[in-house]
Formats: structure tokens, sequence, C-alpha cells
């Protein structure tokens, strides 16, 4: 009930309704963010918004301008234009600290002991030393990190390393995470105990953005994705809807042995030369593409689904097949461990 | 958790929390202890070389005297001595068989002087000091005064009244004589805020260099105000730095009291002051250091950057060295209000007693307000040039961001 008197005092009448102030009660909201610096074009009106209980992907090739967007929602970057709201209200240091961030480059104090190391982070967040002390201890016990309390950070493996930047992002149970790569140099256990703490997060009402290159860990992990190329939002919203309202599909055809084949539209083929991805328009039936590739020789299986999220993602981004393809057998591969 | 918890620090406590890592850092460092100790036993060596050298402190004067007769030979040493009290000296007389053998003792250093009764002469090895030339003057007359007037019948006690005055003040025109030593003292103190600085402004600068290369900067950021962490940083270094320097000013009044010799009585008294300047030149300097560090972002660029600030203390010296022994002129006056300069210039006026109260209170407000513009700037240019990674900034550029806030150098996205 506070939450929405705050969101009722902080809108402006004219914008607020019922509805939204019932739905809508912490939100990140990024408008118009636009950022020059010299001759690139950092940031060019991008907008998108972050709810509490989502996970958004934050997508794009090197260079899109993602790092420069999560540094801006912190606070770090001078805005050229366009404004940050969480719940209403623009980002000030007060607001600022209840968010989490995990920056692009890693940073800690090598020489501060761990457990130091987060007091140090949390009593410079406002909270009391004994309560940061408690919230340090319970962070290293949840990230199996107890028994390295005292070692000192430069000691630590970068994979034990990560973890402790995890936590420095997490101790203070942030309303919002803002982490910049998270998942990159960790390996697959690691990734799953980090998904798994990630949505323990989420669970608890906090709202997450987190930017990343492995658009299957996004896959797994996000509801929701923003994709920018080149300072601009090319593509956002829900993955099940992007999915389902992409205006292409994929058919795939598994001949039962090595076949030669080039029908038009044609994105991938795996490496033993059996299965096709075809991408196709929305309207158009798959039946004269099945018969066509009948012709050739038997076929094992075929289907026809929308396409997942790194063939949106190389949609959206215009990635030519020279790019898209090494990417797309990549993503074939991997096809039978999902 | 109570949520209300989490809200900005005063500046207070962020400068507070940030110097207390500072201070804990470096105490936990061996480094600290080991230069430390190291600077102490050095000092503490010195004062036992001195004493192990012989009992030939700067203030004794040894002197052999040779083949004297009658009662000359009984009262000339004690009389040496009293002529050297006289004028503040220790004098220790020892007898020496012939003039060979006094000259041998004073090319072998063991006495400084040789007095040769046979011949009336007084030998010195290399120039003649006239001070000691007044001390043996003024006893052998004495003795002989003192042999004529048993001759002329007086009894001993009639000489020994004849013969003691009460002692006579020095003074200047100025009242007492104390500028010799003001300026002393001033000079002592000016090089070591000098050696200080060069010490603890390196310190410094790298401290600022070491937090933005590591990139831990852009988490303490969404934190705290870069000026906060700044302030923090420089404190911090600044505590560390002159708890080494009270141990080793304790260490060398130690090495002192070793060696025999005695602090003179206005040094105490002094040093209150003095350390004012102390702690106000080290704050200016080392905020300036601070700016210096954070125009870089690699170690490697960090000297070239301070190079500046170097060349400015230099010179704030050389001006001390020519004007600080004129302290009441004009020109000293005004040089010492300009704060680069009035740490090192200001304490060797007012030890002269040159310096008016309202001259030493501009001085230090100046200096305050310099040293927050800088603190202000370098907070400026190190948060504007957190993202900038390789190549120094200019200076100039530095200086430009004064003005109305401007984009950092391009930044990569990664």
């Amino acid at each position: 009930m506070r939450q929405i008197a705050r969101t009722w005092s902080a809108t402006s009448i004219g914008r607020c309704c019922a509805a939204r102030a019932a739905t809508v009660d912490l939100v990140l909201e990024v408008t118009g963010l636009s950022k020059r610096y010299g001759p690139v074009l950092a940031l060019d009106d991008v907008g998108f918004s972050v709810a509490p209980g989502q996970i958004v992907g934050f997508l794009g090739p090197n260079g899109a301008g993602k790092t420069t967007a999560m540094r801006a929602i912190m606070r770090l970057v001078a805005l050229d234009a366009g404004t940050v709201h969480w719940n209403g209200v623009s980002v000030d240091p007060a607001v600022r600290q209840r968010f989490g961030y995990m920056p692009a480059e890693r940073g800690m104090y090598q020489r501060m002991k761990v457990r130091q190391h987060l007091v140090y982070y949390a009593t410079l967040s406002g909270r009391r030393e004994a309560v940061a002390r408690r919230a340090a201890d319970a962070w290293l016990e949840r990230l199996g990190l107890a028994d390295r309390a005292d070692d000192v950070i430069q000691t630590l493996s970068s994979g034990n390393q990560q973890r402790v930047q995890l936590a420095l992002a997490l101790i203070n149970e942030p309303d919002l995470l803002v982490l910049d790569e998270p998942f990159s140099g960790l390996d697959p256990i690691a990734v799953d105990v980090l998904s798994e703490l990630l949505r323990a997060q989420v669970e608890r009402g906090a709202a997450l953005l987190l930017s990343s290159h492995q658009l299957d860990l996004v896959a797994a992990v996000c509801s929701s994705v923003v994709i920018v190329d080149r300072g601009r939002v090319v593509l956002r919203g829900e993955v099940a809807e992007l999915r389902a309202t992409s205006p292409t599909r994929i058919v795939e055809v598994e001949f039962a042995a090595p076949t030669a084949w080039h029908p038009e539209a044609h994105v991938a083929t795996s490496d033993d030369g059996r299965t096709y991805r075809i991408r196709v328009d929305e309207h158009v039936a798959a039946d004269a593409l099945i018969r066509d590739a009948e012709q050739l020789g038997p076929v094992l299986a075929y289907s026809y689904s929308p396409p997942d999220l790194s063939e949106i993602f190389l949609g959206a981004v215009g990635g030519d097949s020279a790019v898209v393809l090494p990417v797309l057998q990549a993503a074939l591969a991997e096809e039978p461990a999902r | 958790m109570n949520d209300d918890e989490l809200r900005p620090l005063s500046t207070v406590a962020v400068v507070r929390l940030v110097a207390a890592r500072e201070i804990g850092e470096r105490l936990r460092s061996k480094s600290f202890y080991v230069l430390t100790a190291l600077l102490m036993l050095i000092i503490l060596a010195l004062g036992i070389a001195s004493r192990v050298a012989g009992n030939d402190g700067a203030d004794t004067l040894d002197v052999g005297v040779t083949a004297l007769s009658g009662s000359i030979e009984d009262d000339l040493p004690a009389a040496i001595a009293s002529a050297g009290e006289l004028v503040g000296r220790d004098v220790e007389v020892s007898e020496l068989a012939d003039e060979a053998g006094a000259r041998t003792a004073l090319s072998d250093g063991d006495i400084d002087v040789a007095v040769i009764g046979d011949t009336r002469q007084v030998i010195f090895d290399g120039l003649v000091d006239d001070e000691t030339f007044g001390i043996v003057t003024r006893a052998w007359s004495t003795v002989e005064i003192v042999e004529g007037l048993t001759d002329a019948g007086l009894a001993d006690d009639e000489i020994t009244a004849l013969l003691t005055t009460d002692p006579l003040t020095a003074l200047t025109l100025d009242g007492e004589d104390t500028t010799g030593l003001a300026i002393l003292i001033g000079t002592v103190s000016a090089v070591l805020l000098f050696l200080s600085l060069q010490t603890f402004g390196g310190y410094v600068l790298s401290g600022v260099v070491e937090e933005k290369s590591s990139a831990v900067v852009e988490l303490l950021l969404v934190r705290v105000r870069s000026d906060e962490l700044l302030a923090g940083k420089i404190i911090g270094i600044g505590v560390t730095g002159l708890l080494q320097f009270a141990l080793s000013v304790a260490a060398g009044i130690g090495s002192l009291a070793i060696s025999g010799s005695s602090i003179p009585g206005e040094v105490w008294s002094a040093w209150p002051l003095t350390l004012v300047w102390f702690i106000g030149g080290f704050a200016f300097y080392s905020t300036l250091y601070a700016l210096a560090g954070s125009l870089v972002s690699r170690q490697e660029d960090a000297q070239a950057a301070s190079a500046p600030v170097l060349s400015m203390m230099i010179a704030a010296y050389l001006i001390v060295f020519i004007f600080g022994f004129v302290p009441e002129s004009t020109v000293s006056r005004v040089l010492s209000l300009i704060p680069p300069i009035a740490p090192l210039l200001m304490p060797m006026r007012m030890a002269a007693g040159a310096a008016t109260v309202a001259e030493v209170i501009t001085a230090l407000v100046l200096l305050l307000a310099a040293t927050f513009g800088v603190w202000k700037l370098t907070g400026r240019v190190f948060e504007q040039s957190l993202l900038h990674r390789g190549a120094r900034i200019s200076w100039r550029r530095a200086l430009a961001t004064v003005g109305p806030r401007r984009s950092p150098a391009p930044v990569k996205d990664r």
C-alpha cells in the first residue's frame, strides 16, 4: 500500500490512472537516453522499462551502447538527453542506494579480505556495521565462500572473485539489479548457480536488467529482452511474444543421409550436411519446401516453428549471412542439448 | 532489513569510512612497518654512532696543554673550563708531554686545539677558530692576573671576588636575539615539509591512480561522491604519513639524547604553530598530487603528470630560501600570503616575529580556500576521467572542466 501511495504522489495527475498505479508500483523507466562521444552516437533515444519480478536481457553487438546505457542508469554518465525514473521518481543518489550494480569491468581492492570488502561496501551504502557484517556472512554462506571470508581477495580464483563481485551487487537486497555481463567467465555449473540466484532475487521482488552475449543463457533466464544496435533500440518485448509475432518462421528439415540442397532463404546447415534450417515468411506454408526436400532424398524429420532468440537477435541487428551463419550453426549444434 | 537505512551517508561519515579503510590497509601492509622501522633505526644509529665516536660531540671542546710551570700548570685547566662555560661550551682539558706530542694529538683529532705553554702558542688543526682562541686567551690572562694579584699579596677569596662578574646578555635592536634560531626552525620545518611531501604526495598520487586503474572506483561511485572518496583517501594517507613522521621525529629526539646533545627550548614552544602550517601545506600539496593522479589511469604516466606539482613545490622552496631571511620586507610579506608558498614561508616569518595576526589569518584562509578549490576540481576531473582509459588528460583540459559539464572522451562499449 505504501508503494502505491508513493506512485500516486510521484506521478503527475494528468498521466496517472488507478490501473497504472495498482499494477506498476516499482519500475525502472528509461526514456529517450541520448549520449554522444565526439563523433560516436553511443545512445540514440533509448527507452525501455524493467518491472519487479522481471528479468530483462539487454542484448546487442559489441559497441551497441549497452554498457553506456547501464552506466547511465547508475548515473555514472552525464546524459545529453533522456530520463531514468524509478517508481516515477528521477534517479538521484538516494534512490540509487537501493540499486545493486555489477560493472562490466570488474574491480575490487585486491588486498582487502573478502568479508571486510563486503562490509565496507555495505556500510558505504548506509548500513550500520553490525547489519553489514550479518549481511556479508549470510551472502558468503549462500555463495559457498564462508570458508574464504578471511582470505585476501587476490588469493581467490577468478570464479570466486566473480562471486564476491556478485555479492557486492546483492548485499543490500536491492530493488533493482543492473548486471553488466554477469555470466562472462563462468563455467556451466557456476552459470546454473548464478541463474538460480538471480531467479530467487526476482521472486523476492527485485527488478533485474542484465546484459549478455550468451543468447542461449538469456533465452533460458530472461522473460523479456531489449535489443540495441548502434545506440538504438531495435527490438524489445517478452521473448515468447517476440517469437510469436515474428514475421518469419523457421523450417527445419533433417535428411536420413547427407544431402546437397540449395533452398531459397536457407540460413544454416549442420556440419554433417543432414539438417537444414530455412527462414520463411510467416504466411508461407512449409508443404512445398518439404516436398522439395523429399525429392532429394528420404526426410527423417521436419519442423515448423517460430525463430529462437538468436535468430530474432540476428534479424533485429541486421547481421549479414557471413556473420549469421557461424552463430546459427553454433546454435544448431547445441540443439540436441536443449 | 530496514530500508530506511539505505540513505546516502553524510560527507563526514563517508570520509571517515574511506579514511579508516585507507589507514587500515596501510597499517596492515608489511612495507609500512619495515620502512618506518628502518627509518627509525637509521636515525637512532646516527645517534649511537656519534656517541661511540667518542665524546666528540660538536659542543665539547678538547684542549691539550703542554709544559707548564708553577701555578699556571695548576690553574690553567680549570680556567679554560670556566671560560668555556661562560660562552656555553663544554671543555675537556688534557695534559700533553711536549709540542711534538701535541701536534700528533691534534692531527689525530684527539684534541681540537693545543696550548704550548713555553712558547705561548695556540695551535689549531686547519683554520684558527676565533671563539676557541678567545676562550684560551681569556683563561690564560685570568691565570696571569690571578698570579699577579697573589704576588701583590691578595688572599684567594679576595681575588675570586674581584674576578667574578655577572654574565652579560646579548641583544639586537629588535630585542632578544631569536631571529637566527627562528630562521633555523623555519628552515628545518621547510626541509621536513618538503621531504614529507615528496614521500606522502607520492603515496597520494599512486593511491589515486590505483583506484582508477583497478576499476573498483566504478563500484564506489554509485555509493559515494568522487570528492568524498578523494578527501577520505588524502586524509587516510595523511594520517599514516603524520604517524610515520612523528615516529621519525621521536627517533630523532632519542638520537640527539643518545649523542648527548640537547634541543633548544625555543624549538619546543614553536612546534605547535609549525605543525599547523605543516598540516596545511600537506593538505594543499597532497590535493594537488591527487589532481595529478586523476589525470592519468596508469602508474607509468603518474610521474609525468605530477611534474608540474613538483616544479611548483621546488619554486616555493627556492623562494623561501631567498625571502625567508628578510622576513620584514614587503616582497616577503606578500609572498607569504600566496597558498603554495605560505606553508613554507609563513612559519619562518612568524617565528621571527615579523608576521601580523591579520597576515597569518589571511594566509591560512587563502590556503584553506585554495585547498578546497583544488579538492572540488579534483573530484570533478576524477569523475569525468573515470571512464577515460589510456592516454592522460592535459592539465589545460582538466582546468577547463571548471566550466560547464562536458563529456569525457569516447567510451568503448564492451
